[in-house]
C-alpha cells in the first residue's frame, strides 16, 4: 500500500527537481550569453580605445586611424532619422489612441504599425534603395536617415499609443470641460502626463536604430573620409564594423571590435536609461 | 378608499420662475449609439442656486449633467436632440462654439483629476485658454479661486508643487478652485465627494454651499443628506426620465410621485 | 408632464468669450491622420516597391523562380529555392533550440527567481535583445564558431559511425561557420524576445486561477503544464511565431556566420545562406539589372514570409490580450 502510494509521488518530485532545474539551466545559458559576449567586447574593443579613435577618420589598412567620420555619420544620421521618426510617431500614436480607438482604419494602421515594427530591416534598406538611391543615382547619408527613420517610427507609434491610453479618460474631461480645444488637451495635459513613457519609446527606438546595419548598406553605404555632406555617402559605425571586421588587416578588426564595443555600449546604455525612466515613471502614478 | 382618485402622478415638475432661469432644459433626449438613456427632459435651473440629481445609478443623472456642457460631443456615437438654453442660447445647437459653452458651464468630476504640473498652472491653465493676464493679475486670480474652494491656506507655500503630491480632498478643492477661475456661469459637480473621506467631504461641501452666491450649480449626488443639506432644489431621475422636481424640502418630505417616494422614504428606511 | 418656461434673454453676466484655437481641432486631427496613414503608405509602398523592381527576374523565371536552387550571376540565372530553404531551416533550427530556452527563463522570472535579483536578471535578459545583430555576427563568426568547431562540431563528427544518417548530418569543413552555427547564434537573439512576451502573458494569469491549483497540492510544473501553459497557450504560440519572424528576416549575424554559399544545405555543418544574406552580400555588387531584380524578388519572397508569420503571430497574442 505505502510503496504503490509513494511510487508517484517519487516520480512527481523527481520530474518537479528536473523541471526546475532546467529552467535554472535556461537562465543560466541565457546569461552566460550576455557575459560571453561583453566579455569578447571589452578584451577586443578595449585595446583600441584611445584618442585617435575620436579624432581621426578611418585609415587606409597599416595606418594610424579612428572612427570619427563613422561616429559622426551615425550620428548624423540616427539624429535626423530620430527627429522625423519621433514627428510622425508621436502624431500616429496620438491619431491610434485619442482619434482611432475603434475605428476600423485604426485597427488597420494599428495591425500593419506592428507587422512593420517587426519586419527585416534589411527590405526597409531595399525599400529605401528603390525610391531614393536608385532614382537620384546616389547613396546618400540623408536615404540612411530615411530608412532608420522608417524603422524607428513603427517603435515610437507603438509605444506612444500604449502610454496614451493608459491616461484616465477624465483627464481628458477635466480640460476639456474648462473649454480647452482639444489640440490644446492633447498637448498640455495628455502628452505632458505621458512624457515620460513617450521619451522611453523614444529612447527604445534610438536604441534599435543605432546598431542597425542591414538597412544602411545600400543606402548610406560608406565613406573613407569625414564629411558633413548628408547627399553623399556617409561613413557610419554599423558599415565600418561590417567591412573592417571581415578583412585580413588586423589594425581594422581591431577598429571594428573597438566600434562595435562603442555602438553595444550606446546601446546598452541608453536601454537602462529608458528602462530607469519608465520604472520612475510607474512608480510615481 | 378610491384608489383610481387618489393614484398620485407619473411626473411632477415644478416650474420656477421665469426671471430666475439660468439653464432651461427642453425636450432632451440623449443616445449612446442605439440605446436611449434621457427621455423627454424638461426641467430649469435656478441662478443662483444649488439644484441636486438623485436617483439610482444608472438612472441618467451622470448623463444629463454630461449634455449640458456637451462633454459628450467628444464621443463619436452619443448624440442629444432637444435644447439646452443658457441664457437664452441653445448650447447643444450646431452652431454654438463647444469650448466656449465649456467655459461657461464648468465641471467638475467624481475623481480628482489634477494635471501634471504644478498647483498655480493647474488652477491657471483654464484662465491661459481665454484671458491674458498680467502676471500679478493672474496671481490674484488663483488666489482667489483656491481661497473659494477653501485651499488657498493648505497650499499657499507650495504653489509651485505639483498637483499630483495633494491628498484625494485636496486634490478635488484644487479640481473646484480650477473650474471656478475661470469665472464659469454654471458648475456642474458630478458625486464630487464620493471618493473623499468625511472630512474632506464637509469642507467640499462647505465651499459649494458659499459657490451659490455667485453661480448656478448643478450637483449629481448618491448622498441623499448631501442633496438634502445643499441644494435648493432636488431633481429625482428614474431610467432615463425626470420623474420629479421641486423644492428640496417638499421633494424630499412629501414627494408627490410614487416613484420619488419609494425612492427617498426606502432610502431613509 | 411638460414644463414651458419663458427664458428672459438676458445679457451674458460673463465677458464674451473668444476661445482661442478651438478652430485648430480639425487640423491637429488631420495631421495625426496623416502620420498614422504616411506608416500605412510605408509599408504599402515597401511592397509595390518589391513587386516592381523585382519584376524583371520574376516575369524571366516565372514559377522555376521559387523551385530552382541554381544561383548563378555569371550565367545569370536565378533560383530562390538554395536561399527560401536555408532561410527556413535556419530559422526552424533557432526556434527549436530557443523555444525551452525561452519557455524555461519566463517562468523561471515569474515562477521561480527570488525577488531581489528578478528586476537584475529581467533586465539581463532585455539587455541580450538590445545588443545589435551585427556585434552578434562577429562575436558569432571570431569567438563562437572557433569554440563551436572545436568543442562540438569536431567531437560530434569523430562520433559519426560511417554510412549512418548521423554521418551525413554532421559532414562539413569543421570551420564552425555553418547553417547550424547561424541557428545557435540565432537561438540566443531571438530568445529573449519570447522570453519577455511569453513573461508578459504569464503574469496575465490571475493569481487566484494558479493559486487554487497549487492549493490542491500540485507541484510547480504540474501548475505550469496543466494550468499556466493552457492558459496562455493561443498568445504563447504567438510570441513563438514572433520570435520566428525575427529569425527570419535577421540579416547581420547569418551573413556572418553561415558560410554563404549558394544551392540547398547538406547538412547541420554545411554553408549555406539565406535571403537575408544573400541580398546583403551580394546586393552592392550585383552585376547587372537581372541580378538586381533577382535580389530584390528575393527581398518579396521574405516579405511574404515574415509577413504571414508576424501577421499571424500578431493575431494569436491579440486575441490572447483579449481573453
Amino acid at each position: 500500500m505505502s510503496m504503490a502510494a509513494a511510487a508517484p509521488r517519487l516520480s512527481r518530485r523527481l520530474g518537479e527537481i528536473v523541471f526546475l532545474s532546467a529552467c535554472w539551466v535556461a537562465t543560466g545559458v541565457a546569461l552566460v550569453a550576455l557575459a560571453a559576449i561583453l566579455w569578447s567586447l571589452l578584451t577586443k574593443g578595449v585595446g583600441g580605445l584611445d584618442l585617435n579613435v575620436f579624432t581621426k577618420s578611418t585609415p587606409a589598412p597599416g595606418n594610424e586611424g579612428g572612427l570619427l567620420n563613422a561616429i559622426l555619420g551615425s550620428v548624423m544620421m540616427c539624429v535626423l532619422a530620430m527627429i522625423g521618426a519621433a514627428l510622425v510617431g508621436f502624431l500616429a500614436g496620438t491619431w491610434l489612441s485619442e482619434f482611432a480607438r475603434d475605428s476600423r482604419y485604426g485597427k488597420v494602421v494599428r495591425f500593419l504599425n506592428d507587422v512593420l515594427l517587426s519586419a527585416p530591416s534589411i527590405l526597409v534598406g531595399l525599400f529605401v534603395y528603390e525610391i531614393l538611391v536608385a532614382p537620384l543615382k546616389g547613396f546618400s547619408g540623408f536615404a540612411g536617415a530615411v530608412a532608420l527613420g522608417l524603422i524607428a517610427a513603427p517603435v515610437i507609434t507603438r509605444t506612444t499609443e500604449d502610454v496614451l491610453r493608459l491616461q484616465p479618460t477624465a483627464l481628458r474631461e477635466a480640460s476639456v470641460a474648462l473649454g480647452a480645444p482639444v489640440w490644446r488637451t492633447i498637448f498640455t495635459v495628455i502628452w505632458k502626463s505621458a512624457r515620460s513613457g513617450m521619451l522611453t519609446g523614444a529612447l527604445l527606438a534610438f536604441a534599435r536604430i543605432s546598431g542597425e546595419t542591414a538597412p544602411l548598406l545600400f543606402t548610406a553605404l560608406n565613406n573613407q573620409f569625414l564629411s558633413l555632406d548628408l547627399t553623399k555617402p556617409t561613413a557610419n559605425l554599423p558599415v565600418v564594423i561590417a567591412n573592417f571586421a571581415l578583412t585580413a588587416y588586423d589594425d581594422w578588426r581591431r577598429l571594428a571590435w573597438t566600434a562595435a564595443l562603442l555602438i553595444t555600449a550606446t546601446v546598452l546604455v541608453v536601454t537602462m536609461l529608458a528602462r530607469i525612466l519608465l520604472r520612475g515613471n510607474t512608480r510615481s502614478s | 378608499m378610491n384608489v383610481q382618485l387618489e393614484s398620485p402622478p407619473e411626473t411632477a415638475i415644478l416650474e420656477i420662475a421665469p426671471d430666475t432661469v439660468k439653464l432651461a432644459i427642453k425636450d432632451l433626449n440623449f443616445f449612446y449609439g442605439a440605446k436611449q438613456a434621457l427621455f423627454d427632459v424638461n426641467v430649469s435651473f435656478a441662478a443662483n442656486a444649488v439644484t441636486a440629481l438623485i436617483g439610482p445609478s444608472g438612472c441618467g443623472k451622470s448623463t444629463l449633467l454630461r449634455t449640458m456642457n456637451r462633454m459628450y460631443s467628444l464621443y463619436p456615437g452619443q448624440k442629444a436632440s432637444g435644447q439646452i438654453l443658457l441664457d437664452g442660447e441653445d448650447v447643444l445647437s450646431p452652431r454654438a462654439n463647444v469650448a466656449a459653452v465649456r467655459a461657461r458651464i464648468g465641471m467638475v468630476f467624481q475623481k480628482p483629476t489634477p494635471f501634471p504640473m504644478s498647483i498655480f498652472d493647474n488652477v491657471a491653465y483654464g484662465v491661459r485658454l481665454y484671458e491674458k493676464l498680467s502676471k500679478a493679475d493672474m496671481a490674484n486670480r488663483v488666489e482667489e479661486a483656491l481661497r473659494r474652494a477653501a485651499l488657498w491656506d493648505e497650499v499657499k507655500d507650495k504653489l509651485k508643487e505639483s498637483g499630483l503630491g495633494l491628498s484625494g480632498g485636496q486634490q478635488q478643492r484644487l479640481c473646484v478652485a480650477r473650474g471656478i477661475a475661470v469665472k464659469p456661469e454654471v458648475l456642474l459637480l458630478d458625486e464630487p465627494a464620493s471618493a473623499l473621506d468625511p472630512i474632506s467631504t464637509a469642507r467640499l461641501e462647505e465651499t459649494i454651499a458659499d459657490l451659490k452666491s455667485e453661480y448656478t450649480v448643478v450637483i449629481v449626488t448618491h448622498n441623499m443628506g448631501q442633496a438634502a443639506r445643499l441644494s435648493d432644489h432636488t431633481g429625482f431621475m428614474y431610467l432615463g426620465t425626470l420623474v420629479e422636481f421641486g423644492e428640496t424640502e417638499q421633494v424630499f418630505t412629501n414627494p408627490v410621485t410614487a416613484r420619488a417616494r419609494d425612492y427617498i422614504t426606502g432610502r431613509f428606511g | 408632464m411638460s414644463v414651458t418656461v419663458d427664458v428672459p434673454v438676458a445679457v451674458p453676466a460673463a465677458p464674451p468669450r473668444s476661445a482661442r484655437g478651438t478652430g485648430w481641432d480639425r487640423a491637429f486631427e488631420i495631421l495625426c491622420f496623416s502620420a498614422a496613414t504616411l506608416l500605412l503608405t510605408a509599408l504599402g509602398g515597401l511592397v509595390i516597391s518589391l513587386v516592381i523592381g523585382g519584376w524583371p527576374a520574376l516575369s524571366k523565371f516565372g514559377f522555376a523562380f521559387f523551385t530552382s536552387a541554381e544561383w548563378d550571376p555569371v550565367q545569370e540565372v536565378y533560383g530562390a529555392a538554395g536561399a527560401i530553404v536555408g532561410t527556413v531551416v535556419s530559422a526552424g533550427l533557432a526556434l527549436l533550440l530557443a523555444l525551452p530556452l525561452a519557455f524555461g527563463i519566463a517562468i523561471f522570472l515569474v515562477e521561480l527567481c527570488p525577488p531581489i535579483l528578478r528586476r537584475t536578471i529581467g533586465t539581463a535578459v532585455e539587455l541580450l535583445a538590445g545588443i545589435p545583430s551585427i556585434v552578434y555576427g562577429m562575436w558569432g563568426l571570431f569567438v563562437f564558431a572557433p569554440w563551436f568547431a572545436k568543442h562540438v562540431q569536431m567531437p560530434m563528427m569523430m562520433s559519426a559511425k560511417p554510412g549512418s544518417l548521423w554521418e551525413k548530418l554532421t559532414a562539413g569543413i569543421p570551420n564552425g561557420a555553418g547553417i547550424f552555427t547561424a541557428s545557435v547564434i540565432l537561438a540566443i537573439m531571438i530568445l529573449p524576445f519570447i522570453a519577455a512576451t511569453m513573461r508578459e502573458l504569464l503574469m496575465t494569469i490571475p493569481a487566484t486561477v494558479r493559486e487554487s491549483a497549487y492549493g490542491l497540492g500540485s507541484t510547480t510544473f504540474e501548475v505550469i503544464r496543466n494550468v499556466s501553459l493552457p492558459y496562455v497557450r493561443t498568445g504563447a504560440i504567438g510570441a513563438v511565431m514572433l520570435g520566428l519572424g525575427r529569425a527570419l528576416g535577421e540579416t547581420m549575424a547569418v551573413t556572418f556566420v553561415i558560410g554563404n554559399a549558394h544551392g540547398f544545405p547538406t547538412s547541420l555543418f554545411s554553408p549555406g545562406s539565406t535571403i537575408a544574406s544573400t541580398i546583403a552580400n551580394e546586393f552592392t555588387e550585383a552585376t547587372g539589372e537581372l541580378h538586381l531584380a533577382a535580389l530584390i524578388s528575393l527581398g518579396l519572397v521574405l516579405f511574404v514570409i515574415t509577413f504571414t508569420v508576424l501577421a499571424l503571430a500578431r493575431l494569436l497574442i491579440g486575441r490572447q490580450q483579449n481573453l
